[in-house]
């Protein structure tokens, strides 16, 4: 039997999205640009799956921009709108633990002459709101903060500090990364109050490769990729229209099931805990607190060997975790979002990530306790 | 001799220190040209001849200088050839080869800078001796008719030239090159034996293994993993340094062997810092057992003299005692540097550094024994089942044929 503890890494597709799907792979082959029927069939999926999208995250339709996934949406929120503000200042602020395809983005914004901030931690690992108001400045034209970690689960307070940045720089666009929160904890637009939201269908039971980025009102990236003005221009590039539909799918899916989905994760997630509290020298890492966490994902740091020997052991036995870190032949790979956390290179190397989607069992958790009991038995009579 | 090639196109490789081999040279031929066959599969249909000193290959389509290119660059690494030259064809006779001369000498410098003249001279080669001119006299016959056009580009240099028009004057055919590519050396691939491949996905031992097929050995791989303690993906990296490797001996065997139960036994059950001689030991022992299945007759492993603490003279020997066969180390006497340039050149340097946990990083001892005792080594051994270890890991082993990329 194989149990699925992995999900923050993907999912599978949920049997309604391919179905949905399914037409416009086969019959529907139409390009959404092409004036006779066949395209216009392609059009009328997209605006179907935008409006969608947009009902779903409380946007409006015209704001959705269809990108090739997650990376693509962060990268076209931190470049785009930041170099679009560029004349009203050059000072970009980052969350403290954001996924590398926000903070490489920024990163590279520092070659084009921006300010790149980030912002600060609180002794409990959380964010310190206070200090990151502190941050904020008239020349901050972006600042993107995540909304759940994709490593350990925080939920940040996007609503809070977008409220500060909208008193304290009103210049900045705030992007908030939601690929983590959808189907979670509650995501939308217009109650986080923030400008741009990024999300990926391939986290939510829909298909790789296709995402979203979500604009609000007034809100409008430089484009990255040029050509034929698909997507207002913000995004050209003949769209991958069953991938966008199965995208509206999954999304609509998500967030309809969201509160029934995050009180079952809930629970699997207490349950893992409560084993593991009874073992010595394991730790659930809950940075900002037990109740700023999504109930999707468990960060454990383990005794014994590196959680990546926990992970093969696990594996061999039907059931997928992921260690973040890994330790390799020369290197060390040590996650920085860890070591950020104030977690020291050889802890950041224990730690296994555990992480359920709203299909995850109880049954299905209960056994891979056990099988996590035996794997510990095993490792420990060794040493 | 049968004309080689309607297309007027064809490569000439010559041999290396094949045609030393006396009596047994019949065998090398044959099993070079199987090789050489196997290495263009899928390239270009060719027809292959023996010539004096080699073998010429002619594409069996039409003229296409692409294609002649792409069999020239994969002869290059066919072990047996010392050097490999596109050649054009023309009839035997002196105008002919001049024309054709002039185009091969016309393109040749179209490839090479104008900044200052070039050293230049023709070089003749007659393997029929009635043709009715001797060599010299051809060399100046086609160079007073080719020069013209190029003189402000040329100049004539016997002695330090730097291109080389060449000619080879056959009975029915000559070939006319400007280019003569360095071959891969060696042995043919197989000519010598078969020997098994300690691989580890590092550096060294895919050196080690390209050493021993250019001696003419066919190579096994034995390559140990240590899942669960590492990820299974480790066996797919060594599997793209053999599909690496396979270039140069076509289809190759590959043994996954599973060593995690031998190394949690040592770790459990011997003196900490003997752990990194004790699991050689017992990879020399499964290697040579496996090697025995493939007739085999030696292993093949990438160590080298004191490049680090498991590799001093004593634990050497310490490790290649366990072997019942003998252990060869074509890498003994380089330094990394010589290694690593090797590596680059055969392209498996930038597999091997692809981040990749092996056996080695698993339980690694905190002050590993420098000069390791075969006495210690056997007394540690006592307190394991070294044979049911052994045959535990070779019933565990996976073989699978790579195909050459």
């Amino acid at each position: 039997m194989e149990i699925d503890l992995d999900n923050a890494a993907t999912t599978p597709i949920e049997p309604e999205v391919r179905s949905a799907m399914l037409p416009y792979l086969e019959q529907h082959f139409g390009n959404p640009s092409s004036r006779h029927p066949p395209g216009l069939l392609a059009a009328k999926a997209l605006e179907q799956a935008r409006a969608t999208i947009a009902r779903a995250l409380g946007a409006g339709p015209e704001d959705v921009v269809f990108t090739s996934g997650g990376t693509e949406a962060n990268n076209l929120a931190v470049l785009g709108l930041a170099r679009a503000r560029k004349r009203h200042g050059r000072h970009v602020l980052v969350g403290p633990t954001e996924h590398p395809s926000v903070r490489e983005a920024a990163a590279a914004l520092e070659n084009e002459g921006f300010e790149v901030e980030t912002l600060p931690l609180d002794a409990t690992g959380g964010l310190d709101v206070e200090r990151s108001a502190a941050a904020l400045r008239p020349d901050t034209v972006l600042l993107a903060l995540m909304l759940v970690n994709n490593e350990f689960g925080t939920v940040y307070p996007v609503a809070r500090v977008a409220r500060l940045a909208r008193a304290n720089a009103p210049s900045a666009w705030i992007h908030v990364d939601a690929i983590q929160a959808l189907g979670k904890v509650p995501v939308s637009l217009a109650e986080l109050g923030v400008s741009s939201l990024s999300l990926t269908a391939h986290k939510v039971h829909g298909p790789k490769g296709s995402g979203a980025l979500v604009l609000a009102e007034g809100v409008r990236p430089l484009p990255l990729l040029l050509g034929g003005g698909q997507e207002r221009g913000l995004r050209s590039g003949t769209e991958n229209v069953a991938g966008i539909v199965g995208l509206a799918r999954a999304v609509a899916l998500a967030v309809q099931s969201q509160r029934e989905a995050a009180r079952s994760m809930h629970r699997l997630r207490s349950l893992l805990c409560e084993e593991l509290s009874r073992w010595r020298g394991a730790r659930v890492l809950d940075p900002g607190g037990k109740d700023a966490v999504s109930p999707a994902i468990a960060a454990v740091q383990l005794p014994g060997p590196p959680a990546e020997v926990w992970m093969h052991h696990l594996e061999r036995r039907g059931i997928y975790t992921s260690a973040g870190s890994a330790c390799h032949a020369k290197k060390r790979s040590v996650s920085s979002a860890l070591l950020v956390l104030g977690l020291d290179a050889q802890e950041a190397l224990h730690v296994l990530r555990f992480s359920f989607s709203r299909h995850t069992r109880e049954e299905e958790l209960r056994r891979a306790l056990e099988v996590l009991k035996e794997v510990e038995s095993e490792l420990s009579a060794r040493r | 001799m049968k004309p080689a090639a309607a297309t007027g196109e064809v490569v000439v490789a010559r041999y290396g220190e094949l045609w030393l081999k006396g009596k047994n040279r019949h065998l090398f031929e044959e099993r070079l040209r199987a090789n050489a066959r196997a290495a263009l599969g899928g390239i270009a249909r060719t027809r292959i001849e023996r010539v004096q000193g080699g073998l010429v290959f002619a594409p069996e389509e039409p003229p296409d200088g692409h294609k002649r290119e792409l069999v020239a660059r994969r002869l290059q690494e066919v072990f047996g050839f010392s050097s490999i030259s596109p050649a054009r064809v023309a009839r035997p006779e002196p105008d002919e080869i001049a024309l054709v001369a002039g185009e091969v000498l016309a393109a040749a410098l179209e490839e090479r800078p104008r900044a200052s003249p070039i050293r230049f001279r023709v070089e003749t080669r007659r393997s029929d001796k009635t043709f009715p001119m001797i060599s010299t006299e051809l060399d100046r016959f086609v160079a007073d008719r080719i020069l013209g056009p190029h003189h402000e580009r040329l100049k004539v240099d016997l002695s330090h030239p730097e291109l080389v028009l060449g000619i080879h004057v056959h009975a029915d055919q000559a070939w006319i090159f400007a280019e003569r590519l360095p071959g891969a050396g060696g042995l043919p691939v197989g000519t010598v034996g078969r020997v098994a491949v300690l691989l580890s996905g590092g550096i060294d031992s895919p050196v080690a293994a390209w050493m021993s097929m250019k001696r003419g050995c066919e190579i096994v791989s034995v390559s140990f993993h240590s899942y669960p303690y590492v990820g299974a993906s480790f066996l797919q990296k060594v599997e793209r340094i053999v599909r690496r490797l396979a270039r140069w001996q076509g289809p190759s065997v590959l043994y996954g062997v599973p060593f995690a139960e031998a190394q949690t036994a040592i770790r459990d059950r011997t003196r900490e810092d003997y752990r990194t001689v004790l699991y050689r030991r017992m990879m020399q022992r499964i290697a040579a057992e496996l090697a025995g299945r493939e007739q085999a007759t030696a292993l093949v492993t990438g160590e080298s003299l004191g490049q680090v603490a498991s590799q001093t003279l004593e634990n050497l020997t310490a490790i290649g005692a366990a072997s019942t066969l003998p252990v060869l180390r074509p890498l003994i006497g380089f330094d990394k540097e010589e290694t690593i340039a090797l590596a680059r050149r055969i392209g498996t340097y930038e597999l091997s550094i692809e981040p990749e946990p092996d056996c080695c990083t698993v339980f690694l001892p905190r002050r590993p024994v420098i000069r390791g005792r075969i006495d210690v080594c056997e007394d540690e051994e006592a307190q394991l089942d070294v044979d049911a270890l052994v045959t535990q890991a070779v019933a565990g082993a996976e073989r699978k044929s790579i195909e050459p990329a």
